[in-house]
């Protein structure tokens, strides 16, 4: 049939719609190549059997990929006069259960992920109700536009993929297809075209982003008999499909829009680059084009305008350097895909030498709605300099992976997080890094930013073909940087010189940083070769090669430094640095898979020694640490983490119960000579006990001070009992006693005593760990009144009074960090009848433990959540209510969260009749440094070193003194720190070797090819929630000796290496836990 | 005729020159690798970048291939193109450093040593000797194959062409030494390229071999009268 007339398009039409929407059941599978990978031809075939065997009649029909890539394969059923339901993750095994509901006039709702109850044809701007005659829809199933993924989304170029048959010229004419070029043919002229395209705002979606009426233009004016017109299809970057998708589902969409191109330009031959590596999109592209040339599309006289045109298709062998306009072309040419230098343009000499004109796939398949709807209803979307929308294959470390379809110009954020779903298992989002291998990331503090392509640009990315790659903060940056220059390295032509030997150097450089190998300077050299690679390339690849390390170095340098000076990967990803991801992770650098496999052999004193020799508060920490080393556990990615904090408490509290043998404190002490220097320790926190305990070890017998009545700091006046008992605490306090250092309580530094004075009676260094003891003002009026309360003060009170305070009968905390947790489950506890903490942003965004959050939930705290307090409402002195503020969630602030915003006319009134600040805390450093000299950060902390050393070389300091209120773990390892700081000043020695930082395997038995234990993690056993509230015993329960045993039996043994495999005993864990 | 500024000096050229004639015409040396006058310009090298003068900021392009452009202001030994240029000797010496064309110009640039190194290599990757015989010889037979720093120049599958006609342009255009003819004794020889031709000596200075293929052909041309 060859369709020269609107008539015979019509035609054409209505076949197309009988077969869209046949009047009986129609059944349609997602085959593109993503939901073949996924199984779909299973599933169809499945299908067929089925649909055979119950000799139902139904229409089964394949279509193009919609995007929802985490959900394929996807099967759509569509019932005349019903919704359109969409089935997700479909296997043959589903099939029967599909069919059976379509028996029953059902909807398998299982299995039923989204609807539609109507669909759009964007061409002809209508509306098409699949409801018609029927008897309306149904809600139990979301609409697509109900969904993160699909609601904020404008799909355009998308706009049939998923929706019709790509083998089917007549559904894409159904959807309004060839209506543009008949137009574009009968009633405009090229220049007319070329303006639409112009005034469209449509820009080259490869990357580069030229402006396309422009390029038109151009080619358009070239001298020159022939002409040529180029898709260029070979997309080639890594996690980049955009293409594909189209290609596979809509191919028309790229055929028309090449028609309409090369009948603006003048051109009467067409070539379509794809890469051999999409067969699939070979083949539909192949078919197309023939349906196209049956129908008169292509070939001679086109629509009767005395157009002739014609489509090749021309198969790249996969160099990467090809998707280069002139690489691309020398290889249609038949000469090897090198670039070569322009001028001259394409536009004046390109393919043989003749006017050609290069667009990719996207671009070309956008043409066919700029002319249907015009230049100006394109550009209502998109920013000013950019119109219309833009594809993303969204991937990596985000919940809905996909193809995602934005007007120019949407935030990164709102990408990321709404439509993108956020970064599974909790994580947090430390980058994306957009236009591939050519691009650059972009950090959390730029997810506020409008995606186009000027701003992408300051920001040290490109557009690029829109492949955006989510890293969580397991994602180590020189190794990403790494990964992508060993792409363009191997992928590089080898023409010129700076490309082909500059990035081989880069990536030895690269590579030696995170073998550990890193010299100073390296970053520097990076940096100066990086920028000259990019000037003096000769095509794109080269010059935007660099890209990924510049901008992981612009943004991420820390981590650069971190494996060039401290050998160490802070995401815990480089091999040769990383002992194993809890160990890396633990700012105490504690030997967690020796502990945890020598409680897995039921070696417990063995385990105790491991932690000692990093931690002297093993039961402290073994309840109140936040575990960040559980966040690294790869054991996750199986089920859940390894229950590590559990461990190390069983660990503690069994050995506590056995009694610590004496030889513990013996092997611990690594120098018994008493004659070292006297060492004055301010504040018995964890920070000060940690650095007298290290120090303890090599011999001192340092002196604590300790302003309190009692030692501990925080564990003892901040961290409630039901958390960490007292007796718990103090039997470490103990040990660190019994170990040689002598803790004097009730002596305020600074008062009763200057650091002066303490130096000039010979203690030669000097210690400072005195805390955050002071709460941030809420800055509210009414915040002076009697029973407004900060949550230090409230504390500390409680736990010095012995549980005997007063509290309000209606009690609000402001704030969401542990600090208010403590506060509200405290009040709870000492008879308050309803608590509510009142926090500005959302749960998620909280910064207190997620376990505590649902502790504190379960025990009838109520969560006041994006509320901020405006003011205290009193009454004759006493406090009547909390006045407060509704917020919302408005852009991103440069912390990657949204930034809370007072909601208008949101003024309401909390009930109470108490309030407890819990905003924060900063140190409280006066008297006690006054007239020292020592510098002070602008926040009123501590300056000092890595290592703890302050300004005045005497004195160190360390933990919430130096960081604000931090974690015990953290300030246990600032002790550490400033002890050996100490010892090298005191000794004057610098290159001394700590025998405890050295992290050794255990002699443990482990078996690399035995599979990992099937079970899952241990759950520990709580305190029912109504009986917490009558006091303050312990909530959490210590686990049995069999279940630490079999819970450390999950552990990956991360830190096993193949040369260990000799040393390996004979004996198993199973021993231990036959015992046990 | 095109007005060009170079170096500060206004010059009138004939359209169609690049950058580079233009230049070297008017007593500019600008250094090169990758460029004869006998061939095609390749760009390659990037030791003959200059800084053109572009709003909003310059731009390094190769003169052996930019065409003079009306009112181009062209600097041909800016900081600019003295920090690529001394970038690009340091990168060859990676492989190269013993090379002495490579020990010259790291001389001429002050660089003592290549901050890293990689697999010694003769071939810098000029192509001169691909383009001559294609180009002069008109017999292509050898070529670049692979890509990035596998990149090599060889005949088709790596073994002897049928079509190498025992010239030795290749050896003579080749400006590293990397390319090599092996005398096998009397009156044989065997090529870089694994081929192996019967060859005569120049009857006047003794020195220089062709295979007697084409002197066969050029005694036909010339009885031809060609």
């Amino acid at each position: 049939m060859r369709i020269k007339t609107l008539e015979d398009l019509e035609k054409a039409r209505e076949i197309g719609t009988r077969s869209l929407y046949p009047s009986k059941t129609k059944i349609m599978v997602g085959m593109a190549t993503c939901g073949l990978a996924a199984g779909a031809q299973q599933v169809y075939d499945a299908l067929l059997d089925e649909i055979d065997k119950r000799e139902l009649d139904v229409s089964l029909g394949q279509v193009g990929c919609i995007g929802w890539c985490c959900r394929e394969p996807l099967v759509d059923v569509l019932v005349p006069g019903k919704p359109r339901i969409t089935y997700g993750e479909m296997t043959a095994q589903k099939v029967p259960e599909v069919l059976e509901a379509l028996a029953r006039d059902e909807i398998a709702k299982e299995l039923a992920i989204g609807r539609l109850d109507g669909d759009e044809n964007l061409i002809e701007g209508t509306r098409r109700s699949y409801l018609a005659g029927g008897t309306g829809t149904t809600n139990t199933i979301p609409l697509y536009k109900e969904l993160d993924l699909f609601k904020n989304q404008l799909r355009i170029v998308l706009r049939n993929c998923g929706f019709i048959d790509p083998k089917s010229i007549d559904e894409y004419i159904a959807r309004g297809g060839y209506l543009a070029l008949y137009n574009a043919l009968t009633s405009l002229s090229p220049e007319e075209v070329i303006d639409e395209v112009a005034k469209s705002g449509l820009r080259g979606r490869g990357g580069a982003g030229f402006p396309t009426g422009l390029k038109w233009k151009l080619t358009r004016q070239a001298q020159g008999d022939v002409k040529y017109v180029i898709c260029n299809a070979d997309e080639g970057d890594p996690g980049a499909y955009m293409d594909r998708s189209v290609l596979e589902g809509d191919p028309h969409s790229v055929i028309e829009g090449m028609i309409i191109g090369a009948y603006a330009i003048g051109a009467t031959e067409g070539y379509i680059y794809v890469r051999a590596e999409y067969p699939l999109a070979v083949e539909i592209l192949t078919t197309a084009i023939q349906q196209a040339e049956e129908y008169g599309f292509l070939g001679e006289n086109i629509f009767g305008s005395g157009m002739d045109f014609r489509i090749h298709i021309s198969k790249g062998a996969g160099a990467f350097v090809c998707g280069e306009e002139t690489a691309l072309m020398a290889s249609i040419e038949g000469r090897t895909g090198e670039p070569r230098p322009r001028p001259p343009f394409p536009s004046q000499s390109g393919l043989w030498g003749k006017p050609t004109n290069i667009n990719n796939v996207e671009t070309w398949a956008n043409v066919p709605v700029i002319i249907a709807r015009g230049g100006d209803w394109y550009h209502q979307f998109g920013t000013e300099r950019s119109g219309g929308t833009k594809i993303f294959s969204v991937v990596g470390n985000i919940n809905n992976t996909g193809l995602v379809e934005v007007p120019i110009g949407t935030s990164l954020g709102n990408i990321v997080f709404d439509i993108g779903g956020g970064i599974p298992k909790g994580k947090k989002f430390k980058a994306a890094q957009l236009g591939g291998p050519s691009g650059g990331c972009i950090p959390k503090e730029h997810l506020n930013v409008p995606i186009d392509y000027t701003t992408l640009q300051e920001l040290g990315a490109i557009m690029g073909s829109g492949g955006m790659v989510i890293c969580d903060d397991d994602t180590c940056m020189v190794e990403l940087a790494r990964f992508f220059l060993n792409f363009v390295q191997e992928e590089s032509c080898g023409k010129c010189v700076p490309c082909r030997v500059g990035t081989k150097v880069m990536l030895e450089v690269l590579t030696r940083i995170t073998e550990g190998q890193g010299q100073e300077g390296d970053i520097e050299y990076l940096i100066e070769l990086g920028e000259e690679i990019k000037r003096s390339s000769l095509c794109g690849l080269g010059q935007t090669a660099p890209n990924p390390v510049l901008s992981t170095i612009r943004y991420f340098r820390d981590e650069y430094e971190a494996h060039i000076r401290d050998k160490r990967c802070p995401a815990g990803v480089c091999q040769d640095l990383v002992y194993a991801p809890c160990q890396n992770e633990c700012p105490a650098g504690q030997n967690v898979p020796a502990y945890v496999s020598f409680i897995g052999e039921g070696r417990f004193e063995e385990a105790l020694e491991v932690i000692l020799d990093r931690n002297p508060f093993p039961s402290v920490c073994g309840r109140v640490c936040d575990h960040p080393c559980e966040a690294k556990c790869r054991r996750s990615q199986i089920d859940d983490p390894v229950a590590i904090r559990e461990l190390e408490r069983f660990a503690a509290d069994y050995m506590a119960a056995e009694g610590i043998p004496s030889a513990i404190y013996d092997r611990l002490r690594a120098e018994t000579d008493g004659q070292k220097p006297k060492v004055a320790i301010v504040g018995a926190g964890p920070a000060g006990l940690s650095c007298a305990y290290f120090l303890a070890r090599l011999g001192y017998r340092p002196t604590v001070f300790e302003k309190l009545p009692v030692a501990g700091g925080m564990l003892a006046v901040g961290i409630p009992e039901y958390r960490l008992p007292k007796d718990v605490l103090n039997r470490e306090v103990e040990f660190i006693e019994k170990m040689g250092v002598e803790i004097r309580t009730g002596v305020s530094v600074g008062e009763d005593v200057t650091i002066p004075e303490l130096y000039q009676r010979g203690h030669e260094a000097i210690f400072i760990g005195v805390g955050a003891h002071r709460g941030r003002k809420l800055n509210i009026p009414g915040e002076n009144l009697d029973g407004v309360v900060d949550a230090v003060d409230f504390l500390r009170a409680v736990a010095l009074s012995g549980h005997r305070m007063w509290v309000g009968h209606r009690v609000a905390v402001v704030g969401g960090g542990n600090a208010a947790i403590d506060v509200a489950r405290t009040a709870l506890r000492l008879g308050a009848d309803e608590v509510t903490i009142v926090y500005r942003r959302t749960r998620n965004e909280m910064p207190a433990q997620r376990s505590e959050i649902e502790d504190a939930v379960a025990e009838g705290i109520k969560l006041e959540l994006l509320v901020t307090p405006a003011q205290v409402i009193s009454q004759n002195g006493a406090i009547k209510g909390l006045e407060c503020l509704r917020m919302r969630l408005g852009e991103f602030d440069r912390s990657g969260r949204r930034r809370p915003e007072p909601v208008e006319d949101s003024r309401f009134r909390l009930d109470v009749d108490m309030v407890i600040s819990a905003i924060g805390q900063i140190p409280d450093t006066t008297p006690l440094l006054n007239g020292l000299g020592l510098e002070l950060d602008r926040d009123g902390t501590i300056k000092v070193d890595k290592d703890g050393r302050t300004t005045v070389p005497y004195i160190f300091a360390g933990g919430d003194a130096v960081t604000g209120p931090a974690t015990v773990i953290q300030a246990i390892a600032a002790g550490e720190r400033a002890a050996v700081a100490i010892d090298q000043y005191l000794s004057k020695n610098n290159s001394k070797v700590y025998l405890w930082r050295e992290t050794k395997s255990p002699d443990t038995p482990f078996d690399p090819e035995a599979e990992p234990v099937p079970y899952g993690r241990l759950e520990t056993t709580k305190l029912a929630p109504d009986e917490r509230q009558s006091g303050f015993a312990e909530v959490e329960e210590v686990c049995t000796r069999k279940a630490a045993v079999q819970e450390a039996l999950r552990c990956l043994r991360c830190d096993y290496r193949e040369e260990q495999a000799a040393e390996v005993p004979a004996e198993t864990g199973v021993l231990a836990l036959a015992e046990a | 005729m095109i007005n060009i500024t170079i170096d500060g000096r206004k010059l009138q050229v004939p359209e169609g020159l690049t950058i580079l004639e233009a230049a070297r015409e008017n007593g500019i040396e600008i250094p090169t690798l990758c460029y004869h006058e006998a061939l095609e310009p390749y760009a390659a090298c990037r030791l003959c970048v200059v800084e053109l003068e572009r709003e909003p900021k310059s731009q390094l392009v190769a003169s052996c291939v930019y065409p003079c452009e009306e009112g181009a202001v062209v600097h041909t030994d800016s900081e600019m193109v003295r920090r690529s240029r001394r970038t690009t000797v340091e990168l060859l010496m990676a492989s190269s450093a013993h090379i002495p064309l490579i020990q010259e110009l790291a001389a001429q640039m002050g660089i003592a040593e290549p901050r890293v190194r990689l697999e010694s290599n003769d071939c810098i990757l000029c192509g001169l000797c691909v383009r001559a015989c294609k180009e002069i010889v008109g017999v292509s037979a050898i070529s670049l194959v692979n890509r990035g720093v596998d990149k090599k120049v060889k005949p088709p599958f790596e073994i002897a062409s049928r079509d190498c006609i025992g010239c030795s342009t290749c050896v003579f255009v080749c400006p590293t030494g990397a390319i090599k003819l092996e005398d096998i004794g009397e009156p044989k020889l065997v090529h870089h390229w694994a081929s192996d031709f019967q060859v005569v000596q120049c009857r006047i200075c003794g020195d220089h071999y062709l295979s007697p293929e084409p002197i066969t052909d050029y005694e036909r041309l010339f009885a031809e009268g060609a």
